[in-house]
C-alpha cells in the first residue's frame, strides 16, 4: 500500500501541435496526501490535470493510477476508476439544476438511489447552500457558489483522487477563504488531493507536499513547509522581493 | 373559412414533417456543432426502403404497385421500424466517414463531406429504385374526415399525431432522464461531460443515429400524402433547415416551432397564391434573421470551445 502511489506520473510530455506544454513531468501523489502544484500562468498546470483525466493525450511518458498504466485509457473510464476533476473555471452545466449537476457527478455509478441520496446529504453537510439552491439553474448562482457546486459534483463520484484546478480563480477574497476552508475539511476526511493553485501561500499552507511547475518542467519539489520558506519561492510566487 | 381550416390542417401536417427533420438538425448541431447536409437524401432513401418494405410484406416484389388494401397498418409500422433502424445505422456510418474525421479541425470540410455522403446515398438509391415516384396509399385509407366543414386526410392526422408524440417523447427524455441530461451535458461542454464519466463519443454517435432516424420517420409519414421518390428529400430538408434557423438551431423546441410555423405559412400562402409560397417562406426567414439572428427561441451562444 505504502509503496504503490495513488497517482504516479513518469516523464510525461504533452504537446499542442508545436507547443510542448509538458516537457517530461514526473510527480507522485500518495493516498491521503494533499499535494499542491504551483506555477504561473501558462506553466502547464491545467494541461497536467487534463492529461491525468484523459482530456489530453500523452506524447510520451506514463500516467499510473494505483499501479496501473492508464496512459491510453479514455477519460470517461478514468472517472469510474476513481479520478475526479473539478476543472479550471468550474465548468458546471449552467442550464441544468444544481441537483442535476450533482447527479451528473454520480453519472457512472451503479449505486442505489438510497446510496446516492445519502451522498447528496453528505455534500450538503459541507456545502449547506447547495441544499437551498437544489432546484435552481446552476447558471444563476454566483461564481463562488458555482465553485462549491463544482467541487461537490466531483465528490459525488466518490473519487479516490480529487483534482482541483485553481478553485480560487476569480473569486472574491472572502470566497477564497471559504474554498480553502472546504479544502481543509476534505483533507481532514482523508481525501487524496492534487491541488493546482496560483495562490501559492494558501495552497502550501494546506498541502503536505508541493511541486513547482515552470514552462512545462518541475523546477522544485518538497515538503510544503520547506517550499514555503524557500527564498526563491517567496520571491517568485509569494510576492516577496 | 373552410378553406382556411383545411389549409391549417395540411400546414400542420407539413409542419410536423419539417419539425421532425429540423429536430434532427438540432440534435447533431447541439452535440457536435455540425449539421448533416445529406439529411434530405437520407430521408428519401429511408422512405423508398420503407415503401419497398411494404411491397415485400404485401408479396408484391420490389417494383409492384401498391393498392390501398396492401398497406395495412402493421405492414406500414414494420416498414417504418425497418426504415428508422436502417437510417439510424446510416447515420452512424455518416458520422464515422463524413463527420468525425473533420471534427475539431475548424473549417467547413464537414459541409462537403456530409453533402457528398448524401449524394452517394442518393445515387445508390437511384441505381436500385430508379427515378420514378412510388405511390403508397395511407394505411388509414383515403376517406376524408370532416372537421368543421374542412376535409382532413387520416394520414394528415397521423402525421401530426406521430410527430407531436415523437417530439414530446424526445423532449421528455432530454429533460427528465439520466441519459437525456448526459446528452445535454455533452452538448454544453464535452470536456466537463467526460469528467462526469460520460462516454462522449458514444453520445455523439447516438445523436447522429437519432437525427437520421427522425428523417426516415418523416419521409414515410409524408409519403402517402405526396409520393415517395429518390428525389423527395431535398426540398423537405431545405425547408426543415430553414425551420431550424427560424426557430433557433440550438433550441430543440425552437426547431419544432419553426417547423410548424413554416408548414403553416407555406400552406396558408399556397391557398392564396401558390407561386408565392416559397417567396413568403424565405421572406419570413430573412425577417426573423434580421430581427432575431439566433432564431425565435434560440439563445445567443457564448460557449466555451
Ligand atoms: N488547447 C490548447 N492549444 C494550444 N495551446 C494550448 C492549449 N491549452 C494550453 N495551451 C498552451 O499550453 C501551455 C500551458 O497551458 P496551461 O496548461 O493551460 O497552463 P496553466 O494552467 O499553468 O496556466 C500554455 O503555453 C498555453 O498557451
Ligand atoms: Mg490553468
Amino acid at each position: 500500500m505504502a509503496d504503490i502511489p495513488t497517482l504516479r506520473i513518469e516523464a510525461l510530455q504533452v504537446r499542442y501541435g508545436a507547443v510542448e506544454a509538458l516537457k517530461g513531468v514526473s510527480i507522485e501523489v500518495h493516498a491521503g496526501e494533499v499535494v499542491t502544484m504551483i506555477g504561473g500562468n501558462g506553466a502547464g498546470k491545467s494541461t497536467l490535470m487534463k492529461a491525468i483525466s484523459g482530456l489530453e493525450g500523452a506524447a510520451a511518458g506514463r500516467v499510473m493510477f494505483e499501479g496501473r498504466d492508464i496512459t491510453r485509457m479514455p477519460g470517461h473510464q478514468r472517472v469510474a476508476l476513481g479520478i475526479a476533476q473539478c476543472p479550471e473555471g468550474r465548468q458546471i452545466f449552467p442550464d441544468q439544476t444544481v441537483r442535476d449537476n450533482l447527479m451528473l457527478g454520480a453519472y457512472h455509478r451503479a449505486a442505489s438511489a438510497a446510496q446516492i441520496a445519502a451522498d447528496l446529504e453528505a455534500q450538503f453537510a459541507v456545502f449547506p447552500l447547495l441544499r437551498e439552491r437544489l432546484h435552481q439553474s446552476a447558471g444563476t448562482m454566483s461564481g463562488g457558489e458555482q465553485q462549491m457546486l463544482a467541487i461537490a459534483r466531483a465528490l459525488m463520484s466518490r473519487p479516490k483522487l480529487l483534482l482541483l484546478d485553481e478553485p480560487s480563480l476569480g473569486l472574491a477574497p472572502l470566497m477564497v477563504k471559504d474554498i480553502f476552508g472546504v479544502i481543509r475539511q476534505l483533507k481532514q476526511r482523508g481525501i487524496t488531493l492534487l491541488l493546482v493553485e496560483q495562490m501559492a501561500n494558501q495552497a502550501l499552507a494546506v498541502a503536505d507536499r508541493g511541486y513547482v511547475l515552470e514552462t512545462g518542467n518541475i523546477i522544485m519539489q518538497g515538503g510544503a513547509r520547506e517550499l514555503r520558506r524557500d527564498p526563491r519561492i517567496r520571491a517568485a510566487y509569494l510576492g516577496e522581493h | 373559412m373552410v378553406a382556411i381550416l383545411q389549409a391549417v390542417f395540411s400546414g400542420l401536417a407539413l409542419g410536423g414533417i419539417y419539425a421532425l427533420v429540423a429536430l434532427g438538425f438540432n440534435i447533431t448541431h447541439s452535440t457536435t456543432k455540425t449539421l448533416n447536409f445529406g439529411q434530405g437524401e437520407l430521408l428519401a432513401a429511408g422512405t423508398v426502403i420503407a415503401v419497398s418494405g411494404v411491397m415485400l410484406l404485401a408479396g408484391k416484389g420490389m417494383h409492384g404497385t401498391l393498392d390501398p388494401q396492401d398497406v395495412t397498418l402493421w405492414r406500414y409500422a414494420v416498414s417504418l421500424l425497418i426504415s428508422v433502424v436502417v437510417l439510424g445505422l446510416l447515420g452512424v456510418l455518416l458520422y464515422y466517414t463524413a463527420v468525425r474525421p473533420f471534427i475539431g479541425l475548424g473549417g467547413l470540410s464537414w459541409v462537403m463531406s456530409t453533402l457528398g455522403f448524401g449524394i452517394i446515398i442518393q445515387n445508390t438509391a437511384l441505381a436500385i429504385w430508379g427515378p420514378s415516384a412510388m405511390v403508397i396509399p395511407s394505411p388509414l385509407g383515403d376517406n376524408v374526415i370532416r372537421i368543421g366543414g374542412a376535409g382532413v386526410l387520416p394520414q394528415e392526422i397521423l402525421v401530426v399525431a406521430a410527430s407531436v408524440v415523437v417530439m414530446l417523447c424526445l423532449d421528455t427524455v432530454m429533460r427528465k432522464t439520466k441519459i437525456g441530461k448526459a446528452v445535454r451535458a455533452v452538448a454544453h461542454n464535452k470536456n466537463a461531460a467526460t469528467l462526469m464519466g460520460i462516454n462522449v463519443p458514444a453520445v455523439v454517435v447516438l445523436a447522429f443515429a437519432i437525427s437520421s432516424s427522425l428523417a426516415g420517420l418523416a419521409g414515410l409519414l409524408i409519403a402517402p400524402i405526396t409520393t415517395a421518390s429518390v428525389f423527395m428529400g431535398l426540398s423537405i430538408a431545405l425547408k426543415a433547415f430553414s425551420a431550424a434557423i427560424v426557430g433557433g438551431l440550438n433550441n430543440a423546441r425552437g426547431c419544432m416551432l419553426g417547423g410548424f410555423l413554416l408548414g403553416l405559412v407555406e400552406s396558408m400562402v399556397g391557398l392564396w397564391h401558390a407561386e408565392l409560397r416559397e417567396i413568403s417562406i424565405f421572406m419570413l426567414i430573412i425577417l426573423v434573421l434580421v430581427l432575431k439572428p439566433e432564431g425565435l427561441l434560440g439563445t445567443r451562444v457564448a460557449e466555451k470551445v
